[in-house]
């Protein structure tokens, strides 16, 4: 069952006619707003992320409040800015369900806020739909009313591995991390992926981001014979200081990893532009280039950006495109599930290929993970312009 | 790898020992030991990039700016946390009340200048290895600090009376000497030693408000074993620990340096508490 | 009658933690039990957090606020136990615990870890300590981070879910209410204990809570202990709030939120730093918009605090306080109460110094000093600034070590470098300025000086239990005694620094006669008194000797001297220049030329 945004439309022209001729549903429920929470990090350490994707998600609800609404309900942003700090989160966990009773709660982002906030979000019994990575969010057994519309960390270390180790056809991997939550736990869970896929990793470590030399790692590295580094990090300075150390020892071998690769900070830190060569990030093919052009659904969409007046230089597409597809997708999901809970999951059990900007989500009563492993790819960092990057050499358009 | 070691290690612990000398210098003028110390080493990168990268100003003009706050800084420092609480100096209040300040001004910073380190010009464009100038700037801060402040100390009379107020300032008092304005120039000297230390040091620490944090730490370490109000012991103390903390890192990775310094740091204070070059503590009673 | 009144005059004292009173945690208390009725989570949510953050702050309040160690890093205790439940519970290195267990070992990790923390305090100097505290909460991060098999590294580890009766939300809710007041309870015994008083005489004044005989490093390894402890009971319940820990929610922010909670509440209270932490966990929910501005805003008010009102919220609750005093008052000294406070001593004994020698540097404070303290005689000391008068009463109560010579009491070595030892052999002593405690009573103050004399235990007093209340009641009594001894029972409510400069020194004195001294060195006691106060204070000091206590007198005021000492050594440049009685010395050619200046 694949929904159109045309459909939608057609739908809520019915409500909307529904609605003039008077009939059915007490008046009140139809004009409340449907209170959506929304925990993004807008300040505070690593929050460059949430500013960007809040862009797409204000926007989405602003356009859909202009259209007039969800069946003439307005849809109501309850944002709460929780600054990376899981002990936030949590409070506005209990803020969002219990006070607020919200509908769906859209968020966290990162990897602590997230997982804290997922078992008391699931005990409180509310639909939530996550834009982190962290793959032990999904759980439907653990936690039934939990969708993801983003892809996870194991599909994000697929991809990579999938351009080193088969695209590339490199065979000795350094594997790297900081020793963050994220960092190590990517590390974790890829290594064996490589392994499995054929590749020897014949270094890897957990290194302090703040160690501001990273020159013994990768003499380490070149000693041990590694064909690519892959660097699991979301920290600007450690990625541009192992391109950095790289460039400055002249050894060419690529720099295969996170998307905080290709992140305008990243680029900042750059000793010389050249540095940032033979790095290729992870992305998603839908906002990616081929051949110098945006997927027609991107295109639209940057175009309708452009109309808003809202900037994304100074961010990435991706970013703004996932806000955007999680305000669209709970709108659609409201229109046409209600704000019930069972129904709203019952609903989303049965999403099949919905046509988001950032991915193509579908979702099944056993999987919850809605995003396609082809839709992750890798870019070349070096190309990045108006906020989005050119596929990496290897993938076909 | 050895070269690493040695150019790293001398250039991150030249860092190091120019904080361990704000402290001292704040410490002998004061008897006070001052939060500050990291945060004017964390400004000094900060102000740096924000004069000469956002701004455009030359690289003099950007240097002179960074002394002039870092001295603005120190005699904030002085007016604002240490001279009102210096009546109790047994009551310890100065920790808190630097503490305070240095956190009020690493907030500020996070806030306008942003939580993502950014970089840091570079002055002079030589290099790679040895010559590459974050290597040898912090030594060469390092190098005209201590000769600076060693004439300053033994051939000028405001220098004399800052080593006489450190000796004793009572008796300096009753000499006559302005004790209160040696004080704050103290603190002015201190503040260009602390931004100084940062600014040289930020091509390799990068313009990052969570340089405050390190560097109080890792700034008052050598300190800690070179004996408070020594600077001979915070600067062979300051590259010991920058060499230390290389090599561990090339021998057993970054955890395990961090861990082990702090271990080096709590046995050396648990069996000397007065350092390992300093004198016994003075009478209580 | 004048000789029962001392005790039976009914004197509202008010310990340090009653001075609060007991309403506002009746109304603490009422509020918390009925909060449940509004059926609100968020609130009950923010609540427990507060409960939680208030179960470590209530211990480290007695690190911070009482014996004023300035232990920055406290979170690192939250971590230990927060993990070490997490990761009982869910089995990640053991077979898995029941969650009440691991709770109780979350506990004891942090108790053992809040000693091995605690233990540089004993040595350090203060920014010294405050920077392996905070070291250490790095470290502990760290270590979180990289023992993934334990602490899961970076991905983290779920937290305990504790089963009924405390299961999550309303139970839960209580179960963090109850230890909260637990903890309260606790600390509030040992604050009102001799622990508590011995506490902030450490922070106050270190050398007088020495010659008190209070043994820093027993008390303070007890303190850490029990601090450690319930910050690792706070971790454990935080780990279940939280559901889910990973490093990341241990940020150095909290850290600072439990330390400036506790000084906002003002040191030497508990319900200000209890307020402040509520305080300070509400309103960032309430100022959302301020979130960004939070740990500035805290840093801030920390500032303000330390500057303007150093004393906290509980300086401005303490209205008893600023009531004034009576303004012209006298110091009637009562020495026939003495019988009733000193043990009546028969034995003959004695204080020998011989031959003994003292040098700083190239300054020979002390050369060659022979002297002698006998029971129930006044000895008196006397001799130019820079003599060695004060030297010598530093050596004979422990201070300093000399270089040479022997310090005996009746023929056995007294130890040196250990004057809290000297308590042990009832030496007690006054000091030139005096040492008070100044944001406690004048009775607190006196009571110090009874530490060696109370028989229970901390963990007794921690529990209130009846030795600790037999201790209080009879140190009670004898302080009360003590002080209407030397004329001062009006003044026990009083806060110590309102009092004026004589009547600290004769507080000294009655914190001294709570040792029931056999010797009593007593350091320039009149000076700073009028002629009628150093009268009384005069024939204080002979009756203190008539009762068998050896007196040392160091004193400028010849006429004092000559009144009440049997005998008298005149020094010069750390040598005897004459001893003998007074009459004797009065008539001593060179003593009237070089010192009386006859």
């Amino acid at each position: 069952m694949s929904i159109s945004r045309r459909q939608i439309l057609a739908g809520s022209a019915v409500s909307a006619a529904a609605l003039a001729s008077g009939f059915p549903a007490p008046a009140i429920a139809q004009s409340e707003p449907i209170k959506i929470g929304y925990l993004p990090a807008l300040t505070g350490p690593s929050s460059s992320t949430g500013v960007g994707i809040n862009r797409g998600t204000q926007l989405a609800v602003e356009l859909i409040n202009k259209e007039g609404g969800i069946k003439g309900r307005k849809i109501e942003l309850i944002s709460r800015d929780t600054q990376s700090d899981p002990t936030k989160a949590v409070n506005a966990v209990a803020e969002l369900t219990q006070r607020a009773k919200v509908s769906m709660i859209f968020g966290p982002l990162n990897s602590g806020e997230a997982l804290a906030a997922t078992p008391l979000i699931a005990r409180d019994k509310v639909p939530m739909l996550h834009p982190c990575w962290v793959d032990e969010l999904i759980d439907v057994k653990k936690y039934p009313m939990a969708f993801r519309i983003a892809p996870t960390n194991t599909q994000v270390g697929a991809g990579a591995n999938y351009y080193v180790v088969d695209v590339l056809k490199l065979k000795k991997v350094a594997v790297i991390s900081d020793t963050t939550g994220y960092g190590t736990a990517s590390v974790n869970t890829y290594v064996p992926m490589l392994k499995a896929k054929g590749a020897e990793v014949v270094y890897q470590n957990h290194i302090d981001a703040a160690n501001p030399d990273l020159k013994p790692e990768l003499l380490r590295m070149q000693a041990a014979g590694a064909q690519a580094i892959m660097p699991w990090s979301v920290n600007a300075g450690f990625l541009s200081r192992i391109c950095n150390t790289r460039g400055a020892m002249g050894w060419d071998v690529p720099i295969v990893g996170q998307t905080t690769l290709g992140s305008g900070q990243t680029k900042a830190l750059l000793e010389k532009p050249e540095y940032w060569n033979k790095v290729y990030s992870n992305n998603f093919r839908q906002v990616c280039y081929a051949n110098g052009k945006l997927p027609p659904r991107a295109q639209e969409f940057v175009d309708r950006l452009k109309a808003a007046k809202i900037g994304f230089g100074d961010t990435l597409l991706w970013w703004v495109a996932l806000g955007w597809d999680g305000g669209t997708i709970m709108a659609d999901i409201f229109k046409n599930a209600g704000t019930k809970n069972d129904d709203v999951v019952a609903y989303m059990n049965k999403v099949k290929g919905w046509p988001g900007i950032y991915g193509t989500v579908t979702w099944t009563p056993e999987q919850h993970n809605g995003f396609p492993d082809s839709e992750v790819v890798m870019c070349e960092v070096n190309s990045l312009k108006d906020g989005a990057f050119n596929l990496a050499p290897g993938y076909s358009a | 790898m050895l070269e690493s070691i040695v150019s790293y290690g001398l250039a991150v612990g030249a860092v190091y020992a120019l904080i361990g000398i704000t402290y001292n210098v704040m410490f002998s003028a004061s008897r006070v030991f001052s939060f500050t110390a990291g945060m004017l080493g964390m400004l000094g990168g900060v102000l740096g990039a924000l004069f000469i990268t956002k701004f455009g100003l030359p690289v003099i003009v950007g240097l002179v700016l960074v002394l002039a706050c870092g001295a603005l800084l120190g005699i904030v420092t002085e007016i604002l946390t240490v001279r009102p609480v210096l009546k109790s100096i047994e009551q310890h209040l100065y920790v808190l009340s630097t503490l305070a300040f240095a956190l009020m001004v690493q907030q500020l910073t996070a806030i306008e200048w942003g939580t993502e380190a950014q970089p840091f010009p570079r002055l002079i464009p030589i290099g790679p290895g040895w010559l590459d100038q974050q290597f040898w700037l912090p030594m060469l801060a390092c190098a005209v600090t201590i000769v600076g402040l060693e004439l300053l100390y033994r051939k000028t009379l405001i220098g004399r009376a800052f080593l006489a107020i450190a000796e004793d300032s009572y008796a300096a008092r009753a000499l006559g000497l302005p004790e209160t304005r040696l004080r704050m120039a103290s603190f002015a000297l201190a503040g260009m030693i602390g931004t100084l230390a940062g600014f040289t040091g930020a091509e390799m620490l990068l313009a990052f408000f969570g340089n405050q944090s390190i560097l109080n730490f890792y700034g008052f370490v050598p300190v800690a074993l070179g004996g408070m109000g020594s600077n001979r012991g915070a600067v062979i103390g300051g590259l010991a620990l920058g060499l230390f903390q290389q090599a561990a890192n090339f021998l057993v990775g970054g955890i395990f340096a961090a861990v082990a310094v702090f271990v080096v740091f709590i046995i050396v204070l648990l069996l000397r508490p007065e350092g390992l070059a300093g004198a016994a503590t003075a009478r209580r009673v | 009658m004048t000789d029962a009144t001392a005790s039976a005059q009914p004197v509202r004292v008010f310990s340090l933690a009653r001075i609060e009173g007991a309403l506002p945690w009746i109304a603490l208390g009422l509020v918390g039990l009925l909060l449940p009725l509004l059926d609100d989570s968020y609130i009950g949510v923010i609540a427990q957090r507060a409960y939680i953050y208030w179960i470590l702050s209530a211990g480290l309040n007695l690190v911070v606020g009482y014996a004023g160690q300035i232990a920055i890093g406290w979170v690192s205790m939250l971590t230990l136990g927060a993990y070490a439940t997490a990761s009982l519970t869910a089995g990640n290195a053991t077979p898995p615990w029941h969650p009440y267990l691991a709770l109780v070992a979350g506990g004891a990790l942090g108790a053992v870890f809040g000693v091995v923390v605690g233990l540089p305090a004993l040595r350090l100097r203060t920014f010294y300590f405050a920077m392996t505290t905070l070291g250490f909460a790095t470290i502990v991060t760290q270590v979180a981070l990289a023992w993934k098999s334990v602490t899961g590294g970076g991905v983290g580890t779920p937290g305990p879910v504790f089963p009924w009766p405390f299961e999550p939300g309303w139970g839960f809710y209580y179960f963090c209410f109850f230890l909260a007041a637990l903890a309260t309870w606790m600390t509030a015994n040992i604050a009102s204990s001799r622990f508590g008083r011995a506490l902030v005489a450490i922070r106050d004044a270190e050398v007088a809570a020495e010659a008190s005989g209070i043994a820093k490093p027993r008390l303070l390894v007890a303190v850490f202990l029990f601090a450690g402890a319930l910050g690792g009971v706070a971790g454990g319940l935080f780990s279940s709030l939280q559901s889910y820990i990973t490093p990341d929610a241990f940020t150095f922010e909290m850290s600072v939120l439990f330390f400036i909670a506790i000084l906002i509440g003002g040191r030497g209270s508990i319900l200000g730093p209890a307020l402040g932490t509520i305080i300070l966990t509400a309103l960032p929910e309430f100022a959302a918009p301020l979130v960004q501005w939070s740990t500035f805003l805290y840093a801030a008010l920390l500032l303000v605090i330390v500057l303007v009102i150093p004393g906290g919220i509980a300086d401005l609750l303490d209205y008893r306080n600023r009531r004034p005093l009576e303004q012209h008052r006298e110091i009637v000294a009562r020495p026939e109460l003495l019988s009733r406070v000193l043990d009546k001593r028969s034995e003959r004994n004695a204080i020998a110094l011989t031959g003994v020698s003292l040098h700083f540097g190239g300054v020979r404070a002390i050369d060659g000093l022979d002297l002698e303290i006998r029971s129930g005689e006044v000895h008196g000391l006397i001799g130019p600034n820079g003599s060695g008068k004060t030297t010598t009463l530093n050596v004979i109560s422990g201070y300093y070590r000399p270089n040479a010579g022997q310090l005996r009491l009746n023929g056995t070595d007294l130890p040196f470098d250990r004057p809290q030892a000297r308590a042990g052999y009832r030496i007690a002593r006054t000091f030139q300025t005096p040492r008070l405690v100044g944001g406690a009573s004048v009775l607190e103050n006196v009571m110090i000086g009874g530490m060696v004399d109370g028989s229970g235990s901390f963990a007794e007093s921690m529990l209130s239990l009846p030795r600790h209340h037999r201790d209080e009641k009879r140190l009670k009594e004898a302080a009360l005694l003590a002080l209407a001894t030397v004329g001062l029972e009006q003044l026990a409510p009083v806060r110590a620094d309102r009092l004026q400069h004589s009547e600290l020194r004769f507080m000294e004195i009655a914190r001294a006669l709570m040792l029931r001294p056999a010797f009593l060195l007593l350091d320039e006691p009149a000076a700073g008194l009028s002629a009628e106060e150093i009268r009384r204070l005069g024939a204080l000091i002979k009756a203190i000797s008539r009762e068998g206590t050896g007196v040392l007198l160091v004193e400028h005021h010849a006429d004092l001297i000559f009144d009440i000492c049997d005998r008298v050594t005149v020094l010069n440049l750390g040598k005897t220049l004459a001893a003998g009685t007074p009459d004797e010395i009065r008539s001593h050619r060179e003593v009237v030329s070089a010192y009386l200046g006859a």
